[in-house]
């Protein structure tokens, strides 16, 4: 009795009956399928989570540590205390303004004493000439050390070696600081003027710091493992209330922030598309396994195989088969990420700490998932197959037919998108998207029938023959222009999402972008600056007035924001942290991230740096409403689209302001999309001229300045001693540097995902052409030359190609449409070319690889096609 | 052994219903031999189909092997035909995955029958193809294809075998000479054998010939040289 011959018979047979498959290579196609699958998704799990690591190592370095706490008076003592017990490494600075003296001279610096452990992450780069290149050194200066920028030396006529006075107490001028990891963090107390390094043990002697001062405490805190750093964050955030907050990387400099994110995101897709086409494979594989099956099936129910039993066997051979897929691609997936961290090698200076067991789990429920949605429907589905089938071919089985697999895989697929982005939004999105792209899949197989007109197979003129089997094959052909359309759609976002977002960031900071702020400007010395840079042949940029303002009322009312995204308060722009002005906000544009908004909005109704212009500022964009131009008229003022969001303002609304302690009211005229990452002077509020004039101000404006003209600088500051001059090299140069890093990560990625793609466009024509066979194989037995038969199937696949490279267009377009403007936040804009190159490139692969695989069609001789149809 | 009453099939077509087989009455005895024979759309194989559990009637009832297989759903007649019957096609319907020897292992492991591999291997041999063990579907011809089947057919020691044309795709010679393999193993293993044929000369090697016209019993007559054995 097979029923009662047990569960070891059962395994027995599935074993023989696969490996017999096998052999026959029956199971290859969706073998590799699986494969395919757990390597693509292990490799970049693989890849992401290491990357991920490293990315945010390489950036630690930004902050000398993993973690910092900032505070304007020394921080509790049971943080550190805390911070210990855990095992964290830590170490803190102390930074402040003073100015530092020499026998010929003296200069504001911008002092900064570090304990004995900093740096804990990156490393400080020294030398004994200034504007040298320099070394790396793991520490900062010892007790009676002082440390000096190049800069510093010129202007104070010192040399290594020699005394410099800082207050009340003299150092030795140990070294000049080439670079230091954190130099781009901090507000204006830390880039108010050149650098200055000492010991933390002799700042009591310098006696600068007083009740009042302004400081700048930051405690540094390091640990190998993030989730305790995450831990340790949340026990200071409950410990005190919300007083204290320990930051990140991403907390701390916002441009970082937006360059890990976008990268996440990139990563992310490019892992949830690779599942897709994975999907795609295992689904193309497993429908041509159960099709091949058909006759298996009913031979075996004829040798008295019942359904349950045959259920079970083709179970227990995808289980084995998903089994031994997953153990060679998560071996392939290792080798796979291996070879993108070794070309990344160049770039990526950190040690990768070694990957976990996650990557390999998440390869592992991958291929499980896709079988379960993708493959095993079908295949279950043969259970139906009615043993009559022995005796007469035509019979297939129908209950299951097509729609539940269908059903099965769709649903699989939601789960996996779903899992992979832990995103509602995003998922419902690509549902909607791959709902919208088989509705025009329907519409297109209605054409297909609208013009099925006549009968026969016109096997007279190629392009004839191939226009009537698009027609007969037309529930086939839909199908295939589906894989085809969504493999390439995926590949045309990937793609164009790349080149656009690399696009992005260089525009974000070209080579001309300013290096130097400078900040409380008079009005008196305007014309005087402007001169001084004409003479010695800089370009000078404009100047903006600067003024603190409050919003009072909002026609008449109490501003009521709408509730505010993030949490704890506000990050790193480089001005919020500016102790000179507590008050002031982010004159300078300082970058967004996912929860940046809420980041940089914090506070919004305190006091922000206001200004006035007749001129639209670069990289801002009027959304709403129309700029005021030349003939502008006073009591009007523009709005930041997103404060404008936040306050629930209207273009005509009345604002009323105050300002040095009087009240201005104004008229929406305009909403703003404001570019904060670009390192360019950026207002919240714009008045127009006329509205705020009379209030007194002082003036804001940039310049670069190369290498070589640095030394001007002291120049300045000796010309305009008032002036607040804040230097950012450091900063934008920490920001390329992540930047590059992100775009080479980001073009792996793509050749990947792309690989992935071609593999399933691969095993998509190869799936169809089992009936092309058959079919061919008859004409040319009725005496069709080859030429008409590789002419016909080239007309054909092309068409197919086309069509899908059609659709294939319109759905990136719409994909990157959502991608571009909520997603990766960026500007969306048409790709004209790609509405040629989409049609094109579909049309080109399709026809290529369908030529190439019908060559076998045609050099078969059809008595052997004949004959293994039987 | 095999009994059917009022056996009657229609399907459904686009003209309306169609009637392939009606009011069909015949008894096959254990260890009978018995030809059904007919023109093309006669209803023989329908009928074959029917009495072997591959298919369902509209009407009417058909015993198998002590069992009312009318009563039965698909997966009981499943196990019905693992238990008692044997098929041989005219299209051979071997696995083309398979080779000549696991095509013929196959019934026997998935009857959980321990030794496939021996037995296979001499039913392989007695059917003359010791030497094709290891040759798949396709590098076989359709005589032997045939034969393998017929290995197949007997791997279980099934007590009724159903042949549907067995020689449909061979040359006359092939066909004798695979008819020959048929029936001697036939006798040897004693089993009750239901051919479809619409070779005269084939029928006429069984005990009985029914004849089937238009679905209907059109007659009925003892083999001669069966009379003669």
């Amino acid at each position: 009795m097979p029923e009662a011959s047990g569960l070891h018979s059962l395994f027995t047979v599935a074993w023989r009956l696969m490996w017999r498959d096998w052999r026959g290579g029956e199971l290859r196609l969706l073998f590799f399928a699986l494969v395919l699958a757990v390597t693509s998704v292990t490799g970049i799990a693989l890849f992401t989570d290491r990357l991920e690591r490293a990315l945010l190592l390489e950036s630690a370095n930004m902050l000398a540590a993993d973690r910092v706490l900032h505070s304007p008076e020394p921080p509790p003592a049971e943080i550190n205390a805390e911070a210990v017990r855990r095992g964290f490494r830590t170490a803190s600075t102390l930074s402040f303004t003073s100015m530092a003296f020499s026998d010929t001279g003296n200069m504001l610096v911008a002092a900064k004493a570090v304990s004995d452990a900093y740096p804990l992450r990156g490393e400080v780069i020294t030398t004994m000439q200034p504007f040298t290149r320099g070394a790396p050194v793991d520490h900062g200066p010892p007790p009676g050390e002082a440390w000096l920028e190049s800069r510093v030396l010129p202007a104070l006529d010192l040399a290594v070696g020699d005394r410099v006075f800082v207050g009340e107490t003299e150092l030795t001028v140990g070294a000049v600081i080439i670079a230091e990891p954190d130099r781009g963090q901090g507000g204006i107390v830390d880039n108010a003027g050149p650098r200055l390094m000492l010991h933390m043990d002799d700042v009591a002697a310098t006696n600068v710091i007083q009740l009042g001062s302004r400081v700048s405490y930051r405690s540094l805190y390091s640990h190998d493992d993030f989730d305790r750093l995450d831990e340790f964050e949340q026990w200071v955030r409950d410990s005190f209330d919300g007083n204290y907050y320990i930051r990140d990387v991403r907390e701390e400099s916002e441009e970082v922030a937006e360059a890990l994110d976008r990268a996440e995101g990139y990563l992310l897709l490019g892992s949830l598309f690779a599942v897709l086409l994975a999907g795609l494979a295992i689904a193309l594989g497993a429908r041509r396994y159960s099709e091949r099956h058909y006759d298996y099936v009913a031979i075996l129910k004829t040798l008295g195989c019942t359904s349950r039993r045959i259920g079970s066997i083709y179970l227990l051979i995808q289980l084995q088969l998903a089994a031994m897929a997953v153990l060679l691609g998560s071996g392939l997936g290792y080798l796979v990420h291996e070879g993108i961290l070794r070309a990344l090698r160049a770039s990526l200076q950190v040690d990768l700490p070694p990957p976990g067991a996650q990557p390999y789990l998440v390869g592992a429920m991958t291929a499980f998932i896709c079988l379960l949605a993708f493959a095993l429907p079908p295949l279950l589905a043969l259970r139906e197959t009615p043993p009559l089938r022995v005796l007469r071919k035509d019979l297939t089985q129908t209950r299951f037919s097509d729609r539940i697999p269908y059903a099965f895989g769709i649903a699989g697929s939601i789960s996996l998108i779903l899992w992979y982005s832990q995103d509602l939004v995003l998922t419902s999105l690509l549902v909607l998207g791959v709902a919208g792209t088989g509705l025009l899949l329907s519409l297109v197989s209605l054409l297909f029938l609208a013009s099925s007109g006549s009968a026969g197979m016109k096997a007279g003129n190629a392009w004839k023959l191939a226009m009537t089997a698009v027609r007969r094959r037309r529930r086939q052909n839909v199908l295939q222009v589906m894989v085809f359309a969504v493999t390439i759609m995926s590949l045309l976002i990937l793609g164009l999402l790349r080149t656009d977002l690399i696009a992005d960031w260089q525009a974000q900071l070209p080579e001309d972008t300013p290096n130097l702020f400078m900040m409380n400007v008079t009005g008196a010395q305007v014309e005087d600056i402007e001169a001084f840079f004409a003479e010695n042949e800089v370009d000078a940029n404009a100047f903006y007035p600067l003024v603190s303002a409050r919003v009072r009322t909002v026609n008449g009312a109490e501003p009521e924001p709408v509730e505010e995204t993030g949490d704890g308060e506000g990050g790193g722009s480089l001005l919020e942290n500016n102790q000179l002005e507590p008050e002031a906000d982010a004159a300078t544009g300082s970058g967004e991230s996912a929860d940046g908004e809420g980041r940089r909005v914090r506070g919004r109704l305190s006091r922000r740096q206001v200004t006035w212009s007749n001129e639209l500022p670069p990289d801002n964009r009027v959304t709403l409403g129309e700029w005021w131009g030349d003939a502008s008229r006073p009591g009007f003022v523009s709005i930041d689209e997103e404060y404008a969001d936040w306050l629930d303002l209207e273009i005509g609304d009345i604002l009323e302001f105050e300002i040095n302690q009087q009240f201005v009211s104004a008229e929406i005229a305009n909403f703003r999309s404001v570019r904060w990452d670009n390192m360019q002077p950026n207002f919240f509020i714009i008045f127009s001229p006329g509205t705020i004039d009379h209030l007194g101000a002082t003036f804001l404006s940039t310049v670069r300045l190369e290498t070589g003209q640095k030394l001007l600088l002291n120049d300045l500051i000796r010309q305009f001693p008032t002036i607040v001059v804040v230097e950012v090299d450091a900063l934008i140069e920490q920001i390329q540097t992540i930047i590059s890093q992100v775009t080479s990560a980001i073009e792996l990625i793509f050749a990947l995902v792309l690989a992935a793609g071609a593999l399933v466009l691969l095993a998509c024509v190869s799936a169809s052409l089992d009936e092309r066979f058959h079919e061919n194989a008859i004409l040319r037995t009725l005496g069709a030359g080859r030429k008409l038969i590789l002419t016909s199937l080239l007309i054909e696949f092309s068409f197919i190609g086309a069509v899908a490279g059609v659709i294939a267009t319109l759905g990136a377009e719409g994909g990157l449409f959502y991608l571009q403007e909520q997603v990766f936040e960026q500007d969306f804009n048409l790709h004209y070319w790609v509405w040629l190159a989409g049609p094109a490139l579909g049309t080109a692969i399709i026809a290529a690889l369908g030529v190439n695989s019908t060559r076998k069609v045609v050099n078969t001789s059809p008595l052997t096609v004949l004959r293994r149809v039987v | 052994m095999i009994r059917t009453s009022g056996l009657t099939k229609r399907v459904p077509t686009s003209e309306g219903e169609l009637t392939i087989l009606e009011d069909i009455d015949l008894h096959i005895e254990n260890g009978e031999r018995v030809a059904i024979v007919g023109a093309s759309g006669s209803g023989k194989s329908t009928l074959l189909g029917l009495m072997a559990g591959l298919d369902t009637a509209t009407s009417g009832e058909i015993w198998l092997h002590g069992r009312k297989l009318s009563a039965m759903d698909e997966e009981q007649r499943a196990l019905l035909r693992a238990q008692a019957v044997g098929f041989v096609f005219q299209t051979f319907q071997l696995l083309p995955s398979l080779t000549a020897l696991e095509n013929v292992m196959l019934p026997i492991e998935l009857k959980g029958d321990a030794g496939a591999g021996d037995k296979a291997r001499d039913l392989l041999g007695r059917v003359g193809l010791a030497d094709r063990c290891h040759h798949y579907p396709n590098q076989l011809s359709g005589g032997e294809q045939q034969r393998v089947a017929i290995a197949r057919a007997f791997a279980t020691n099934a007590p009724i075998l159903f042949a549907d044309e067995p020689t449909g795709n061979l040359d006359t010679a092939t066909g004798g000479k695979v008819i020959d393999i048929l029936f001697e193993l036939n006798r040897e293993f004693d089993t009750t054998l239901v051919l479809v044929t619409h070779d005269e000369r084939l029928a006429h090697q069984c005990d009985r010939m029914i004849k089937l016209a238009a679905g209907r019993i059109a007659g009925e007559e003892s083999s001669v040289e069966a009379a003669h054995a």
